[in-house]
C-alpha cells in the first residue's frame, strides 16, 4: 500500500511549496484521469468472471445486507463526527 | 459528471467481459492492472496538490487531527453490525455474515478469503456484498453527499484509499482528502484481522 501513500505525500508537499505561486486549475485534468480509472475499474470487474458467476445467486441477500450495513455505516459516521465536533 | 463516470464503468465492464471472453488476456492485465495503478498514482499526486495548495485544507485538517480516526471505527462497526442485523433478518448465520462485511468493500480480499474459511457460497457473498458496496459509493455519490459530508466516505469504506477517493474528493472537496485515505487505509489494513477475528467465533 506504500505505493499510494508515496504519491500523495509527494503532491501534498508540492502543494504546500508551491502555495505562494499562482493558483492552478486541475480540476479538467483530474476528471480526464477519474475516467480512465473508472474505466480500468471497470474493465477489471467485467473480467472478473467468478464475480460476474455469482451475482444472480447471491445477489438478492447481498442487496439486503448492503442496505443494513450502508445505513448502520453513514448513522455511526455521523454520530461520530457529531461528537467530535460537539467537543471541540 | 456523473453521467461520464457511470458511463466509464458500464463501458469498462462491458468492454473487460468482451475481452475476457474473445480478446487477449495480456491486453486484460495491462488495463486493469497497468493503466488502473498508473491512473491511480496520477490522481493521488494530483489529489495531493490540490490539497496541499489550499490553505484552507491544511488548516481544517490541522483542527481535526488524530480525531479523524473515528470514522474508520464508526464504517466498521456500522458494517459488522450491519451484518449481524442483516443475518438476523434474513435467517443467515451471524458469524458468517459478519466476515461477509467485515471486508468493508475490499472485495478482491473479503471473496476468496471469506470463500476458503466457509466454502464456496459465502465466497460469492464476500464478493458480492463488497463489490456492489463499491459500486453503490460511486454509483450514488451525487445523492448520498446530499445526506452529509461524510456519508460518501462511510459507503467508501476500505476503498476510500484507492477506487473510490478520486470521485469523493470531486463531490466532497479537497478538504476531505485526508478523512477519506485516512479511513480507507484504516479500513484495508484491518478487513484481513478482523475477518479472521470475526470467523474465529464461528
Amino acid at each position: 500500500m506504500l505505493y499510494l501513500v508515496v504519491p500523495l505525500v509527494i503532491g501534498i508537499s508540492f502543494g504546500y511549496l508551491l502555495r505562494e505561486r499562482r493558483k492552478v486549475n486541475l480540476g479538467k485534468v483530474s476528471l480526464g484521469v477519474i475516467i480512465v480509472l473508472i474505466f480500468s475499474l471497470g474493465f477489471g470487474i467485467g473480467s472478473n468472471g467468478p464475480l460476474l458467476r455469482s451475482l444472480p445467486e447471491v445477489g438478492l441477500d447481498a442487496v439486503m445486507i448492503l442496505v443494513f450495513v450502508l445505513g448502520f455505516s453513514v448513522v455511526l459516521v455521523w454520530a461520530a463526527m457529531k461528537l467530535v465536533r460537539w467537543n471541540d | 459528471m456523473i453521467k461520464y463516470i457511470v458511463s466509464a464503468l458500464v463501458l469498462g465492464i462491458v468492454v473487460g467481459y468482451l475481452n475476457s471472453n474473445w480478446g487477449s488476456v495480456d491486453a486484460g492485465f495491462w488495463v486493469s492492472d497497468y493503466v488502473f495503478n498508473g491512473a491511480l498514482i496520477v490522481l493521488l499526486f494530483v489529489m495531493g496538490l490540490v490539497f496541499g495548495l489550499d490553505k484552507e485544507s491544511v488548516s481544517k485538517m490541522r483542527k481535526t487531527g488524530l480525531k479523524i480516526l473515528v470514522i474508520p471505527l464508526a464504517v466498521a462497526l456500522g458494517s459488522i453490525l450491519g451484518g449481524t442485523v442483516s443475518a438476523l433478518v434474513l435467517g443467515l448465520d451471524v458469524v458468517k455474515t459478519m466476515t461477509v462485511t467485515a471486508g468493508y468493500g475490499w472485495y478482491t480480499l473479503a471473496g476468496p478469503l471469506v470463500g476458503q474459511l466457509f466454502g464456496a457460497q459465502w465466497g460469492a457473498l464476500g464478493f458480492v456484498v463488497n463489490f456492489l458496496r463499491e459500486l453503490l459509493t460511486i454509483v450514488t455519490i451525487s445523492l448520498t453527499v446530499k445526506i452529509d459530508k461524510y456519508a460518501p466516505i462511510a459507503l467508501g469504506g476500505a476503498t476510500t484509499m484507492d477506487t473510490t477517493l478520486p470521485v469523493i474528493v470531486r463531490y466532497c472537496g479537497s478538504d476531505s482528502l485526508i478523512a477519506a485515505f485516512s479511513s480507507g487505509f484504516t479500513l484495508s489494513m484491518a478487513a484481513p484481522f478482523t475477518i479472521m477475528a470475526i470467523a474465529a467465533l464461528g
